[in-house]
C-alpha cells in the first residue's frame, strides 16, 4: 500500500479486528434509519398503553376484583398499581421477547443469504468481531428502545398514579430482570442464525421455547430453575416488593445469564467454521 | 516485458472438497508481482472456490498457499488488509448510499484523517465514473453501476492485490469495456488477479494466464507461452504444387518435432511444429524452397487465439504449463 502513507491505519486488537466499524454499522441500522423511532413508538405504545389502561381506565380486572384481593394488595390504589405492574412485566416481558426474536431472526441469516456477510468477511475482519458487534449493537439498541424507553414511561405513569415517586430500587431490579430475559432471546436467536440457513427453524425454536416452555416447566419442574421461563413472574414480584418463592430468586437469573453467554460462545464457534 | 522474480500468490497442492465433490484438486499456482493475471475456466471449474479459499472464506481440505508470504489459513486477516476483493455479484449495505458504502469500507482500513479518507472515497467514485450518483440509493443502480461501485470498494484501501471474480461477465459490451478500462488503469498500482470466461478480455489485457478445468490447473504461464499452444512453436506453410517427399525431408531435421498437412483452397497447408525457433526461422523456408516443384503461397509463424487454446485444453484436458 504505497500510496496510503498519509492515513492513520486502524489499530485494533487482532482478535477483534473490524469490530469498531462493524459495531458502528450495526448500530447505524438501529439509529441511522427509521427503525429506532418505529420501534420506540410501537413498544412504548404497546407496553405502556396496556399499563395505562390498567392504571387510568375503568376495566374488568379492577371492577371484578373481590374485596379480599384488594385488601390483600393493601387497598385499591395498591391493587391497581399491582395490576399495572402485572401488565408491564408479566405481559410485557414475554411480548418483548417475541419482538426481539422477530427483530433479530434475520440479522445473520439475511447477511448470509444476500452475500453481505461474505463481502464483510473479505475485509480485515475477524469472525469473532462480526458476531460480537452484532450482539453488542443490537443489545444496546434493544435495551434502549425496547426496554429502556417503555420502562421510563411506565415508571412515570406509576408515579403519576401514586401521586409520588414509585419506589425506584424494586422497579429498576425488575427492569434488570426484563433486560436479562430480552438478552437471552437476543443471543438465542443470533446463535440459531449461525446454525441454520433459513428462518423457519430459527423462529420455530425461539418462539417455541418462549411460548411452549411453560409446558416443559409443568412436565419437569426443575427446568424453571435453570431457564428464563419464570423471569416475567419474578420481575413482577420484584417490582411489587413481594416475596419470591424459595429457590426461584437468583437461580433462574444466573442460569439465564450463563445460558446467554453459552449461546454467544456457540455462535462464535459455529460462525468460525462457516464457509462462504 | 516484465521480469517476474517473485510471486504475490502461491498455492501448493491446494485442494478443496465439498463432501464427495472435488472442487479443487492439487492446485499449484504462482501469480507474479505486478501482473494482470487472468484466471480462466468454464462455469463450475472451481474459480470462485479458489478465490474464496485464498482470502479465508473457505478452508482448504489439503495443501495450502500464501499471499504476500502470509499463510492463507492462519494469516487471513493480514492478507485481507492488503487486498481488495470483488465478488461475482457485488454486495452492498442497502440502506447506505454509494458514498456511504465507500466510507464504511474505508473505515476497515483507516481511522483518519477523516478529510483524507473522504477524499480517497471521492477519488474512487471518480475513477469508476460514479461521482454524479454518489449520494443516490444503491437500489436504483444498474448492473454495470453496481459492478463499478464494487471495483471502487475493492480499491479504496490502495490494495497491493486486487482479486476480481468475473468482474465483467454480466455486463453488456459497453459496460464490459468500461470495466476493462478501469482494470487497465488500476494495474499501475496493484497486481490484478481476475477470473473470467470471456477469453477475448483476457487476451486483450492480461499478461499471465491460468486455465482451470474440473478443479485442476491445466495450463498456466505468461500469455505468449499459452498462445503458443501445447505444440509449442508452429510454422504454417501453404504450398501450391505437389511436393515430393517433403514430409520425410522435414522429419529428418533435428529441430522439427512433427508435421501435419491438410488441403485448403487448392493448396496444401503444412503445420510444422519445431523445437528450435531460431533454427526454424533461419532454415525452414530454405528447405521448403529447395523443392522446385512447389510454390510457397504463405509462410508464417502460427498465432493461436486464446479461445482456440482454451477449447483445445479444456476439451482435451491437455496440459500446457
Amino acid at each position: 500500500m504505497s500510496a496510503n502513507l498519509d492515513f492513520q491505519e486502524v489499530n485494533e486488537w487482532g482478535g477483534l479486528r473490524g469490530f469498531t466499524n462493524l459495531f458502528r454499522k450495526d448500530s447505524k441500522a438501529w439509529w441511522g434509519t427509521h427503525r429506532w423511532w418505529i420501534n420506540a413508538l410501537l413498544w412504548t405504545v404497546l407496553l405502556c398503553g396496556m399499563t395505562a389502561i390498567m392504571l387510568f381506565a375503568s376495566n374488568d380486572e379492577v371492577n371484578n376484583a373481590t374485596e379480599a384481593e384488594i385488601a390483600q394488595a393493601g387497598g385499591l390504589i395498591a391493587y391497581i398499581l399491582l395490576m399495572g405492574l402485572n401488565t408491564f412485566f408479566e405481559f410485557g416481558v414475554p411480548v418483548l421477547a417475541i419482538g426481539t426474536i422477530i427483530l433479530v431472526q434475520g440479522l445473520i441469516i439475511g447477511e448470509k443469504q444476500n452475500g453481505v456477510a461474505e463481502w464483510l468477511l473479505s475485509k480485515p475482519v475477524t469472525r469473532r468481531a462480526y458476531i460480537i458487534a452484532k450482539v453488542a449493537a443490537n443489545a444496546l439498541g434493544m435495551f434502549a428502545i425496547l426496554v429502556g424507553l417503555p420502562s421510563v414511561v411506565a415508571y412515570g405513569m406509576l408515579s403519576l398514579y401514586m401521586g409520588a415517586l414509585f419506589p425506584l430500587a424494586p422497579f429498576l431490579s425488575a427492569v434488570g430482570i426484563m433486560t436479562i430475559h430480552t438478552f437471552f432471546y437476543l443471543t438465542l436467536t443470533l446463535m440459531l442464525g449461525t446454525i441454520f440457513n433459513n428462518r423457519g427453524p430459527i423462529l420455530g425454536i425461539a418462539l417455541g421455547f418462549l411460548l411452549g416452555g411453560g409446558l416443559l416447566g409443568n412436565l419437569f419442574e426443575p427446568i424453571i430453575y435453570v431457564t428464563p421461563l419464570m423471569l416475567p413472574n419474578i420481575a413482577l414480584l420484584t417490582a411489587s416488593a413481594q416475596a419470591i418463592p424459595n429457590g426461584l430468586g437468583i437461580a433462574p437469573l444466573v442460569a439465564t445469564a450463563l445460558l446467554s453467554m453459552v449461546f454467544i460462545l456457540v455462535a462464535l464457534a459455529k460462525f468460525e467454521k462457516k464457509e462462504f | 516485458m516484465k521480469q517476474f522474480n517473485d510471486f504475490v500468490i502461491e498455492t501448493h497442492s491446494l485442494s478443496k472438497s465439498f463432501g464427495d465433490v472435488k472442487a479443487l484438486q492439487d492446485v499449484d499456482l504462482q501469480v507474479p508481482h505486478n501482473s494482470i493475471f487472468g484466471f480462466l475456466g468454464p462455469n463450475g471449474s472451481g474459480k470462485t472456490t479458489l478465490m474464496k479459499t485464498m482470502i479465508g472464506l473457505c478452508r482448504p481440505t489439503a495443501g495450502g498457499g500464501s499471499i504476500f508470504g502470509h499463510d492463507i489459513v492462519t494469516d487471513s486477516v493480514a492478507i485481507r488488509e492488503r487486498i481488495g476483493y470483488l465478488p461475482q455479484q457485488p454486495r452492498f449495505i442497502e440502506y447506505m448510499t454509494a458514498r456511504e458504502n465507500l466510507q464504511f469500507t474505508a473505515k476497515f482500513f483507516y481511522n483518519g484523517p477523516q478529510d483524507k479518507v473522504w477524499k480517497r472515497c471521492d477519488e474512487m467514485l471518480e475513477l469508476v465514473g460514479l461521482e454524479d450518483k454518489a449520494d443516490r440509493p444503491i437500489k436504483g443502480f444498474s448492473g454495470g453501476e453496481k459492478q463499478r461501485l464494487g471495483i471502487a470498494l475493492a480499491q479504496v484501501n490502495y490494495p497491493d492485490l486486487l482479486i476480481l471474480d468475473e468482474p465483467a461477465s454480466a455486463l453488456d459490451p459497453i459496460g464490459r469495456q468500461s470495466i476493462l478500462d478501469v482494470i487497465a488503469r488500476l494495474c499501475k498500482y496493484s497486481t490484478i488477479f481476475y477470473s473470467t470466461h470471456i477469453l477475448d478480455d483476457v487476451q486483450r489485457i492480461s499478461d499471465s494466464v491460468a486455465i482451470l478445468n474440473r478443479g485442476q490447473v491445466v495450463a498456466s504461464g505468461p500469455i505468449e507461452q499459452i498462445l503458443n499452444g501445447k505444440d509449442g512453436v508452429v510454422y504454417t506453410v501453404a504450398l501450391k504444387g505437389a511436393p515430393d517427399g517433403l514430409g520425410d525431408r522435414l522429419a529428418e531435421l533435428p529441430w522439427v518435432a512433427h508435421t501435419t498437412v491438410a488441403p485448403h483452397n487448392g493448396t496444401s497447408v503444412w503445420q510444422v511444429s519445431v523445437s528450435d525457433e531460431a533454427a526454424a526461422e533461419k532454415d525452414l523456408l530454405r528447405y521448403v524452397l529447395a523443392d522446385s516443384a512447389v510454390t510457397v503461397a504463405e509462410f508464417k509463424r502460427k498465432k493461436y487465439e486464446l479461445e482456440e487454446v482454451f477449447m483445445e485444453i479444456v476439451k482435451g484436458d491437455g496440459n500446457v504449463s
